[in-house]
């Protein structure tokens, strides 16, 4: 069977469940590279250009690891999930990107998803069965299959990436980790936040915990409409979760140098100013040392505990 | 015989020792450059503390900075802080009504907005330095100049200059072409502290609503001319504690007086830990493709503390 290579990075992170039912259908084996380490790191920076954001980089650094041990490689360019609504521009570049920045690849599958201007999800697989010499047929009833259960992608985070023993524990602080999929679930880039906030028994949520139609109806609060889809997810997520009172605090992670990231903290943050919900932003970049990144999660936490300690204590934060 | 709680904030910049009594009085305080030394200089004050007060009853202690873990499992403290907690926690001591903190230390810089006595929000500087002390370290060094006569020679100032302040590399260059072009020395000076206040406020405190009163502390407040931009700029008075230069360390005192009277009895090991010899020895784990760095500290030939493992395989 031909093997076909899965970078673990980027949009690994929201699809995984439903690329790796399409290609075992059409009679494909997945490889997904392995957990990001300071190998992976490391050749991403030296293989990508560098001005780009580190989860750019890292991917790199997956393709460079999956090139020599699989037949294909899985990098669809993915314009726009929604009408009206882009993805980041970085995302939309990197086949190109990783095409001329790395050497020796194998072939890749770099099919355009447009929602904007084709009809759905499912042409789109059937130009990545055309790749494969796999008759339209095939394609729309593997890509049926795939997506026939949309809450296995939930099941397989809560298996997958979550920290091994992560209870949801009533009556605890419970902290939304915000941002782009790739920030919050790559434990490598984010130094291990998910496993320190469950050490600390708090429980935590996620964007995508939260069906689309929530995404939709809670990020058309803001003035003007989002077009990123990644965008319109995290501002979605947190007014949901700040307006109907689930949390006690957001952590924001983003990516140094992330363009959309610039806009979306400010907008959340702001958010949570006029709801009185603590908020933290944790900028991440290469760094692995990590003081700066525990001393600001144990001030928040304490910070959290100081205001419940004090139960009557009625906020005029303004 | 006098019982006290020792508070010990070892920071990127400086080492700093405090002794606090039961009323919360500072009885003692040492301010030493870390040099990236932080094991020896530790050992150095506690030595001091020793000569000073040998026969005293240390009851308590407490370690903040961002080598609080390292200085806990040397000295055995009660309380490891963040220094956030210890920096608002002390300016309360201060003053109870404190409704802002503005704290600039070696490397990095925090606002803590505190109301009725509770912390509310806070923020630290991301991944920028120019906001911080070792930005105006490395002007004054360029500026061939004490950091220490820095503040007065801004205030010497009639026209500052202005330079940029939203990168340390930027300001760099601003600041060379600046005197290239011949400006007054004090005049750069003081562009540089207005430079620093300037990042702080647009980077740091942006969308804090800054009240007063105001407590400015951290290394960089002995800097008169920061103080003066500060106010300038924010408009209201700026007050600087008598021991800004301290404040996580009496925070940290403070907060292990707390826990010990919480607890019953302390972990402090005593204070003739200075005697004891204290090796590092670094080990790259050939294990996984991580190659983790981790640190194996030994007292007197005994192994007292492992860490920097991501698997947990190394810790103790």
């Amino acid at each position: 069977m031909k093997k076909i290579g899965v970078p673990r990075g980027m949009l690994y992170y929201e699809n995984f469940p439903f690329w790796k039912d399409y290609f075992n259908e059409i009679g494909y084996e997945i490889v997904v590279s392995k957990k990001t380490n300071k190998d992976i790191l490391d050749n991403g920076i030296l293989n990508s250009v560098d001005e780009a954001c580190l989860p750019v980089k890292i991917i790199h650094g997956h393709v460079d690891y999956l090139k020599d041990k699989v037949d294909y490689i899985f990098v669809p360019r993915v314009v726009s999930l929604y009408k009206r609504e882009y993805c980041c521009p970085k995302i939309l570049g990197l086949p190109e990107m990783i095409k001329n920045s790395i050497e020796d690849l194998p072939e890749i599958i770099d099919t355009i998803f447009d929602l904007d201007k084709r009809s759905g999800l499912e042409s789109g697989y059937r130009d990545v069965g055309k790749y494969l010499n796999v008759s339209n047929k095939e394609s729309s009833k593997a890509y049926k299959k795939a997506y026939s259960q949309k809450e296995k992608y939930n099941d397989w985070i809560r298996a997958e990436l979550l920290p091994m023993n992560y209870k949801f524990r009533p009556n605890n602080i419970n902290i939304l980790v915000l941002g782009h999929s790739y920030n919050v679930f790559d434990d490598y880039i984010n130094m291990g936040i998910l496993d320190k906030l469950s050490k600390r028994n708090i429980n935590i949520y996620t964007a995508e915990d939260l069906s689309s139609e929530h995404i939709r109806k809670f990020s058309s609060y803001t003035k003007k409409r989002l077009f990123w889809t990644h965008g319109r997810r995290i501002v979605g997520a947190a007014n949901y979760y700040i307006m109907n009172k689930e949390i006690d605090g957001i952590i924001f992670l983003s990516s140094f140098g992330c363009g959309l990231d610039s806009v979306l903290t400010h907008m959340v943050s702001r958010q949570s100013t006029i709801y009185e919900v603590p908020f933290m932003n944790l900028t991440l970049d290469e760094q692995t040392g990590e003081a700066g990144i525990n001393t600001r999660l144990e001030a928040f936490l304490d910070m959290m505990k100081w205001r419940d300690k004090d139960k009557s204590y009625i906020s005029t934060f303004r | 015989m006098d019982n006290f709680y020792m508070g010990i904030d070892v920071g990127s910049v400086s080492t700093n020792l405090v002794l606090i009594d039961e009323e919360n009085n500072l009885v003692y305080k040492r301010y030493l450059r870390t040099q990236g030394r932080p094991l020896d200089i530790l050992k150095e004050g506690i030595k001091e503390v020793k000569d000073k007060f040998g026969d005293a009853h240390i009851l308590g202690v407490g370690t903040t900075g961002s080598g609080r873990y390292l200085a806990s499992v040397l000295i055995g403290a009660d309380v490891i802080k963040n220094e956030i907690t210890c920096h608002a926690v002390a300016a309360l001591d201060h003053n109870p009504d404190t409704r802002t903190v503005i704290e600039i230390g070696g490397q990095d810089s925090k606002i803590i907005i505190i109301n009725d006595g509770i912390v509310v929000d806070f923020a630290m500087n991301t991944v920028c330095a120019a906001g911080t002390g070792s930005f105006l370290d490395r002007q004054a060094l360029r500026l061939g100049m004490e950091i220490s006569d820095f503040g007065t020679i801004a205030l010497n100032s009639s026209n500052p200059v202005r330079i940029a302040g939203r990168c340390a590399v930027f300001a760099e260059s601003d600041m060379i072409h600046k005197q290239q072009l011949g400006h007054n020395q004090e005049d750069i000076v003081r562009g540089l502290c207005d430079a620093l206040v300037r990042n702080y406020l647009s980077n740091i405190a942006k969308g804090k609503y800054v009240k007063s009163p105001i407590l400015f502390q951290g290394g960089v407040a002995a800097n008169k001319g920061i103080r003066e931009a500060f106010e300038i700029e924010l408009k209201e008075e700026v007050y600087i504690p008598t021991n800004f230069d301290v404040m996580g360390a009496i925070g940290a005192a403070i907060l292990s007086k707390d826990e010990v009277k919480e607890k019953g009895h302390t972990k402090f090991k005593g204070i003739d830990m200075c005697r004891k010899d204290y090796k590092v020895n670094p080990i790259d784990c050939n294990g996984c493709s991580n190659i983790c760095e981790i640190l194996e500290i030994k007292e007197d030939g005994n192994i007292l503390a492992r860490y920097g493992d991501k698997c947990g395989k190394w810790s103790l």
